[in-house]
């Protein structure tokens, strides 16, 4: 039986966690730093990194003891960790303590692509996966449509070619007076307010699958400013259906032209009830099956990422020590 | 406290990657691996061989040491994160010693005596500094600061005092350095892992270890901010 310690520090997260060979999950410790980052609006690249420190050990060892191992000489066959993309101060963390725990016990080091990891979440809750699926990754750094033939066979169709969704939701939310994460906020917001009071555009109407939510951002403020009297809910409710209506609009011309048997969500905003919403019944409308992560493997999470190492020692072996942060890497480039 | 028989030693405060290692037979071996901050990728096939080379396994490691800073923010946090990583994988001690004390010890090593300044190069004109006494000892005579290079320039030259300067933030404004009329220079750029040997050997361990930024995040002085890549 393979069993693989999963480590990611890419953005505000240290995380860490005991996957086995059959992705089952035998521990995840999630240690966030968004507190911190709260009263700036978003992630501060420095003192992401000195939380990362200030966690690694003990979040580490929490999933070790979790696991019902002996932190000092696990039955660890590999050390998996995210090596990019994300923040370099941040992944720096992770990729260093990795090597030293994989030097430490003798066993190979393991680095993946983040976005990858995302990937491979609904590998880790359910087993009846059927490819090929389509998966739309969306996040506070990336969204994109992704065509998977099986675990680790990829294809990005298209991807936000200026700000990803979540950045948008941010600084929608910072716009609108919100607190920080915007997504959780915009999204509770708009339960309560009527979609379309504030008229915004269409965008990306175009037949590729490329995204595109700077020009939305952009005309919410102008809206805002010309529609002042729209209640903040009508706007919240108004912007979170512009961004679903692109996003399935874009998925669902994707699953007109790529025949797959399954659609899933990945990624931070994957937690958005709207679009949860809007994929379930994509999936019903086309008859295939929705994999909707649960909101714990939406957020980042190093369970995920031990997933993903799982595949990769297998079809490429372990990772080199001299193994560097790649901040820029695109899933496009993996492996 | 037991015998300490092998302890290795990691230094990352400056642009230099640099590691030792003091074996239980008495041989002791220090390297430096890189000068151009390439330290995630040289230090632990660096470990790696230097082990090897006396023979060693990474399980016969009873100790590290690591600098704690103050220097160069990502270049400590890789020291320290592998250094996390070891002593947490090995279960061993875990020992931190400040880059301006091990200046201070390699300084008296050399044979200097009297009133001597550390000074890390800390960038954008500063540098981080402390100021010893050096005797039959080596003891502390300020604590760790970040301050202008000039204004430390200025201040030894009005005070009158004789010094000695080390460090690479000495390197780095060595014009300045030098105008100092009752001033000498000690070439030194990398904290000697000697000196953190040394350290690591005699100190206990701690609990837990965490860098000596002495200055607060870019951000939040700044208040620039980057959304969240989730
Ligand atoms: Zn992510």
């Amino acid at each position: 039986m393979t069993v693989v310690l999963g480590i990611e520090t890419s953005c505000d997260e240290t995380a860490a966690s005991v996957v086995d060979e059959h992705f089952h999950v035998l521990s995840s410790v999630i240690e966030s730093s968004i507190d911190e980052h709260r009263a700036f609006g978003g992630v501060v690249p420095e003192l992401a990194g000195r939380a990362h420190v200030a966690h690694i050990g003990p979040v580490v060892r929490r999933a070790l003891l979790d696991a019902g191992l002996d932190p000092h000489h696990p039955a660890i066959d590999a050390v998996v960790v995210t090596s990019g993309p994300g923040l370099v101060g941040s992944l720096l963390v992770g990729l260093s303590a990795a090597k030293a725990y994989a030097l430490s016990w003798g066993v190979p080091l393991v680095g993946v692509n983040h976005l990858e990891g995302h990937l491979f979440a609904p590998l880790l809750e359910r087993s009846d996966l059927e490819w090929p699926m389509l998966t739309l990754l969306v996040s506070g750094g990336h969204s994109m449509i992704v065509l998977q033939t099986g675990p680790g066979q990829h294809e990005v169709l298209g991807e936000t070619i200026d700000d990803a969704a979540g950045e948008a939701y941010d600084k929608v939310a910072r716009w609108l007076g919100l607190g920080y994460p915007g997504g959780p906020e915009i999204d509770a917001l708009a339960q309560t307010g009527t979609a379309g009071t504030l008229k915004l555009p269409v965008s990306m109407t175009g037949p590729d699958y490329d995204l595109s939510f700077s020009g939305l951002k952009t005309a919410v403020v102008r809206a805002t400013e010309q529609q002042s009297d729209v209640a903040l809910a009508d706007v919240a409710a108004s912007f979170q259906a512009a961004v679903c209506e692109q996003l399935l609009r874009k998925l669902r011309s994707a699953m007109e032209k790529y025949e797959v048997r399954g659609v899933a969500l990945a990624g931070g905003v994957a937690a958005n009830s709207a679009l949860r919403d809007g994929v379930t019944r994509l999936s019903q409308e086309f008859g295939i099956v929705a994999h909707l992560p649960t909101l714990q493997m939406c957020t980042d999470n190093a369970a995920m990422i031990a997933a993903a190492g799982l595949y990769r020692l297998g079809a490429d072996g372990p990772s080199a020590m001299s193994l560097s942060a790649r901040p820029n890497w695109q899933l496009a480039d993996v492996p | 406290m037991g015998r300490i028989m092998n302890v290795l030693a990691i230094e990352t405060a400056t642009t230099a990657c640099a590691i030792g290692l003091r074996t239980g037979s008495g041989a002791e071996v220090t390297r430096v691996l890189d000068n151009e901050r390439r330290h995630t990728e040289v230090l632990v096939p660096g470990i790696t061989e230097i082990l090897a080379e006396c023979g060693l396994a990474p399980h016969d490691i009873d100790r590290v040491v690591v600098d704690i800073g103050p220097g160069l923010f990502t270049g400590l946090r890789v020291g320290i994160a592998t250094a996390i990583g070891l002593s947490e994988g090995l279960g061993v001690g875990l020992v931190g010693v400040t880059s301006l004390e091990l200046l201070a010890r390699g300084a008296h090593e050399g044979g200097v005596r009297g009133a001597l300044v550390s000074a890390v190069d800390g960038r954008r004109g500063e540098v981080f500094v402390q100021t010893f006494t050096l005797g039959d000892t080596v003891e502390p005579a300020g604590e760790p600061a970040v301050a202008v290079a000039r204004d430390v320039v200025i201040e030894w030259a009005t005070n009158g005092a004789a010094v000695t300067f080390t460090g690479d933030g000495v390197d780095r404004y060595r014009g300045d350095f030098n105008a100092v009329p009752n001033g000498a220079l000690f070439a030194q750029a990398v904290p000697p892992v000697t000196a953190a040997l040394g350290l690591g050997a005699s100190r206990a361990t701690q609990a837990s270890i965490s860098p000596l930024y002495l200055r607060e995040a870019d951000a939040v002085a700044n208040f620039t901010t980057r959304t969240r890549p989730q």
